[in-house]
């Protein structure tokens, strides 16, 4: 795979060639090198299985180029890109292939310029996740297996629940999940900005779910970071420490609850519904629930949201966007209020000049101008890192949820008194659309009743499904805990850092009765 | 200068191909099995947002993925994958070497690590067994595209400017209407894969789709709709449309025109209520295209069933162990019959799948009783029973997961009119929409694009954002009647995997009624 200084090299002399063709108004260079190692995790106690079931890897580097042409039916922009070729003949091909694409788009006003915002962020990344041999990436697919078997051994519930500890294994212990670590490395220049700029980012995370399969007892475990050094069994032995503790569930009647929602529901709902409806692009196309409300209340007045993408430490943060451009904070929501959007630079130019700007935002351009700062043109895909071959798109970095008068969960619980305490939930997407903000989901795991102010019984995994409002839920928030955690979901790109957050009058159904009579 | 990549590349690289896979993997001392998949695609894409060009792109795809077996003391699977370009051609037999070794070097790690694990972690360990592929026949054969107009030949100016006119049309339709985006890609891909074993396969794969996403707007409400027209074929399809005994499709500028008329009509069209009880619904083919993919195909997966996906897809409630599952019980009313057939047309058909296995029918419910699961060489050798072929990647620089075919409700004896004309009262569900499905596919929810009233055997009021919930067995134990109208579509977009792999296959049914709660709109949530 190249440096970064191969990479910074191949996109300088890629700018000098293309600032040389002479019907090239505007260029863009963008040279990346990603790397994904992945160890997915399988482990059965009831069933043959490997332990460890993919230590794999994909990898790929190349230099893409965004191109403005005149031409004699007016300008064109175009996009083309050459994998595993830095030297000018990758660029020229490249071109080629921008140059043949290329368009008339009337809403694109220029490439990105700078913004006057300074990086910030720089020299953060752990260079031993850029090396990563074959047999250290099965070990730390094993290093956490491990911490789940070591759990589940020890476990005296599991032995006495079995008859034995020889038996233990009939009753259906899983762990599956995986070991993530991700290399990226980029440069980008441009006609805007001519000085080459590179970018370093390493994360290595794990998410892992166990399972006492014969109690319908699930629990989850994740960890993430960005050193080595610091990555241990953590995320294996919470899962099964989770599993354990969930048996014993029980079903819960349909109807309305308050409900205190665990991190991973908070990540799970900001990545399916919330952020979503933030995007540049939904205000533009007319499809977010927050239409017109710019300025205006969305949610409880606790309620509080920022992506920021420079905080050190955090791991979703990077140096610059795809774009070139500096991350940093963007204020969402604040005290309940929608006041800005996730945005890249074509998004925010085009709804800049918007003749429909107000009723899609509720305020004019001078009003708008600040929410709509391009602090999130990433160009994400292929299941994590920063992509040669595509465009910026606009995606979330680090998002963090802040309460006003937050308390411990303790606390939380003793006011909620008697409801919910929801941990983990399944498939949560707006089922009529992202504009209507109805959504539903499973409650999979983690999760428990809340009775005269403590944690009871655990709810049975998959016996409830939650039938409701993102609009609603944003409102009916009565408390948010001060702890948040760097939570994952499933194929997003963000990292939210989320607290626990407790909403009245959510509704549930009960489900799936017939699994108790299944033989 | 590095040479173009076409899909002609792989007649130049097969022999190396094999010859590496075979003479040269069987000399790594503690290798049991290998097989390498290498895929090359020239495609070409257009699109178009409210009648104005947005992107056009004429590029190739380039990738291989490498899977080991070995071990010393015990067996264990390593992978490999990387996307190529043109500037890796004259080294390509270094790379898939370099590829090849990294693999088996994370097998035998992991073979050691598995062999400890065995021996330190008690009865627990008793699982941790070698990997073991189930027995095929082992083959070598070419599988041509089939197509009318070759995907490399298309213009793309032409199809820029198709795209932008269909763009154009839809956002003439009507006053209502607030966004459209409409996108078009033909291409032509090539997948050879060789095994350790001596397979050889080449198959290639003609692709062409067009997308249609709109929103309208009327009083405050809106609806967002979109769905594609696809098939394995070239531009044509587009064109002119599909007119086949199973895959039907308008052209491509009228299905647009129509989706865009449906989605003005319905932001006029009242909310549907919830209901607190169960309602008889009757649930045409394309929306029991949906159904078919959430409550049948996913659950019969049998890398989810045997517990593999329980932290990303999910697990399924067919199966609680090797011996406590429910083939060969009822799980469906005796007018069910379900398969997956990669034989069918459309999306979902290929004749070998990336583990060259004959890819063949698996029926999983047979007049109501469950028979069997779509299956890999790895999972078959652990539940028993034939592979048969369902073993797939997007992309062959991914590792490839149990994934459906064409997997559909068989047709039934009814005239679909009749199925309507005996509700006295009940709801007629057409197209499908948004799913969430529980995590082991016993419950389901699933919107609509339309929602009719049906009183008196006659299809009376239209409703926006409604569909239905239901316990997936009690669902099928109380269809009652099940049409003639059997159709298949495309699903573009089936997510699996992590990394998360997206893929087309095909499902599909005929007109079907049962019982389920319907679900609306949360009521004054916008307030």
């Amino acid at each position: 795979m190249p440096t970064t200084s191969e990479l910074a090299k191949a996109a300088g002399q890629a700018l000098e060639f293309l600032k040389a063709q002479p019907e090239i108004q505007e260029a863009e260079v963008f040279a990346a090198a990603n790397g994904s190692l992945l160890t997915r995790i399988n482990y059965t106690s009831h069933i043959p299985c490997n332990g460890v079931e993919e230590p794999k890897s994909t990898e790929s580097y190349g230099i893409g180029i965004q191109a403005v042409f005149a031409t004699p039916e007016g300008r064109k922009i175009g996009f083309g890109s050459e994998p595993s070729d830095l030297t000018l003949e990758g660029a020229r091909r490249a071109l080629d292939k921008a140059r043949q694409g290329a368009v008339h788009d009337p809403e694109f006003h220029s490439l990105p310029r700078p913004t006057g915002e300074p990086r910030t962020l720089g020299d953060y990344h752990d260079p031993k996740l850029l090396r990563v041999p074959d047999e250290a990436l099965v070990e730390a697919g094993w290093k956490v297996v491990s911490g789940t078997l070591r759990t589940f051994v020890a476990s005296s519930r599991l032995a006495e629940l079995a008859g034995s500890e020889a038996a233990v294994k009939t009753l259906g212990l899983i762990l599956g999940g995986d070991v993530t670590i991700l290399q990226e490395r980029v440069a980008v220049v441009s006609t805007h900005m001519p000085t080459v700029q590179t970018d370093e980012s390493t994360l290595v995370m794990s998410f892992l779910t166990a399972m006492v399969e014969s109690e319908d007892a699930k629990g989850s475990g994740w960890s993430t970071g960005t050193r080595l050094d610091h990555f241990t069994d953590e995320a294996g032995v919470d899962a099964a420490v989770n599993a354990i503790r969930a048996i014993g569930g029980q079903r819960v009647r349909s109807g309305d609850y308050t409900v205190i929602f665990g991190r991973q529901p908070v990540a799970d709902l900001l990545n399916n519904l919330v952020l979503p409806a933030c995007t540049a692009s939904s205000f533009y196309t007319s499809s977010t629930p927050f239409l017109g409300k710019l300025g205006r209340p969305v949610a409880s007045p606790m309620f509080s949201i920022y992506d920021h993408g420079a905080m050190p430490g955090l791991m979703g943060s990077k140096g610059i966007t795809c774009e070139g451009l500096p991350t940093g904070r963007t204020d969402l929501i604040k005290n309940g209020r929608l006041v800005g959007c996730l945005s890249n630079w074509y998004e925010t130019q085009r709804l800049l000049r918007d003749r429909k700007l107000t009723e899609k935002l509720g305020v004019d351009a001078d009003a708008a101008r600040g929410a709509l700062a391009p602090r999130n043109g990433f160009r994400f895909g292929a299941g994590g890192g920063r992509q040669f071959d595509c465009q910026p798109g606009v995606s979330a970095s680090n998002v963090v949820v802040e309460g006003a008068e937050s308390v411990s969960l303790d606390e939380l619980i003793g006011r909620v008194r008697n409801g919910l305490y929801v941990g983990r939930i399944w498939y949560t997407y707006p089922i009529n659309g992202l504009r209507a903000g109805d959504f539903t989901c499973t409650v999979v795991a983690d999760s428990f009743i809340i009775r005269d102010g403590r944690l009871a019984e655990p709810i049975k995994a998959n016996t409830i499904r939650i039938n409701d409002s993102v609009t609603r839920v944003l409102t009916h928030i009565v408390g948010i805990t001060k702890d948040v955690k760097g939570t994952l979901v499933w194929a997003a790109d963000e990292v939210v850092y989320a607290p626990e957050i407790a909403v009245t009058g959510v509704h549930v159904d009960e489900i799936a009765g017939f699994m108790e009579d299944l033989t | 200068m590095a040479k173009k990549i076409t899909v002609d590349q792989v007649d130049r690289i097969k022999e190396m191909v094999h010859d590496l896979a075979t003479t040269y993997a069987r000399s790594l001392a503690h290798l049991q099995y290998a097989d390498v998949r290498i895929e090359v695609t020239e495609g070409k894409a257009a699109a178009a947002e409210n009648g104005a060009s947005k992107f056009s792109g004429e590029d190739y795809g380039f990738g291989f993925g490498i899977r080991v077996l070995a071990g010393e003391r015990t067996l264990a699977p390593g992978y490999f994958g990387r996307s190529l370009g043109a500037a890796d051609l004259e080294q390509l037999e270094k790379i898939l070497k370099e590829g090849l070794h990294s693999a088996y070097r994370r097998a035998m790690a992991n073979g050691e690590w598995k062999a400890t694990a065995r021996e330190k972690f008690g009865s627990l360990g008793d699982s941790l067994t070698d990997t073991r592929l189930q027995l095929i026949h082992v083959r070598q054969e070419v599988v041509p595209a089939e197509y009318e107009i070759d995907p490399r030949t298309m213009d793309l100016g032409k199809m820029v400017r198709y795209t932008t006119d269909v763009s154009r049309q839809v956002a003439g339709v009507h006053g209502q209407l607030k966004y459209n985006f409409i996108s078009t890609m033909t291409q032509l891909a090539r997948e050879l894969f060789a095994s350790s074993e001596g397979a050889l396969i080449d198959q290639a794969f003609a692709l062409t789709q067009g997308m249609c996403y709109v929103v309208a707007e009327s009083g405050g409400t809106s609806q967002e709709l979109y769905d594609v027209l696809g098939h394995q074929r070239g531009w044509e399809v587009l064109e002119r449309g599909v007119d086949e005994p199973l895959v039907h499709f308008p052209p491509f500028v009228q299905f647009s025109l129509n989706l865009t008329n449906e989605a003005v009509e319905l932001a006029g069209a009242p909310a549907l209520p919830s209901s607190d009880r169960e309602v008889v619904v009757v649930t045409d083919p394309h929306y029991n295209t949906l159904v078919s993919h959430e409550i049948i195909g996913h659950p019969v997966e049998l890398d989810r069933v045997l517990k593999m996906e329980t932290a990303y897809a999910g697990r399924s409630w067919l199966l609680r162990s090797l011996d406590k599952h429910q083939v060969g019980k009822q799980v469906a009313s005796p007018l069910v019959t379900a398969y997956s057939d990669p034989s069918l047309p459309g999306y979902g058909h290929y004749t070998y799948d990336h583990e060259g296995t004959p890819a063949k029918r698996v029926v999983h419910i047979e007049r109501g009783i469950f028979r069997g699961f779509m299956n890999s060489r790895q999972t078959a050798a652990i539940f028993g029973g034939d592979p048969n072929g369902h073993w797939k990647a997007t992309d062959a620089s991914l590792v490839p997961l149990i994934r459906m075919s064409t997997t559909v409700f068989d047709k039934g004896d009814r005239a679909p009119e009749d199925i309507i004309g005996e509700v006295d009262h009940g709801y007629y569900l057409v197209g499908h929409r948004i799913p969430s499905i529980a995590e082991s596919r016993e419950n389901f929810r699933i919107s609509a694009r339309k929602v009719y009233e049906i009183e008196h055997g006659r299809l009376g009021r239209l409703y926006r954002d409604g569909g239905i919930m239901a316990d997936t067995k009690d669902y099928l134990m109380k269809v009652d009647a099940v049409g003639t109208d059997f159709r298949i579509y495309p699903i573009p977009n089936c997510g699996k995997g992590q990394p998360m792999q997206t893929k087309k296959l095909g499902n599909g049914g005929p007109t079907m009624r049962s019982r389920a709660r319907l679900t609306g709109p949360v009521v004054g949530a916008m307030d």
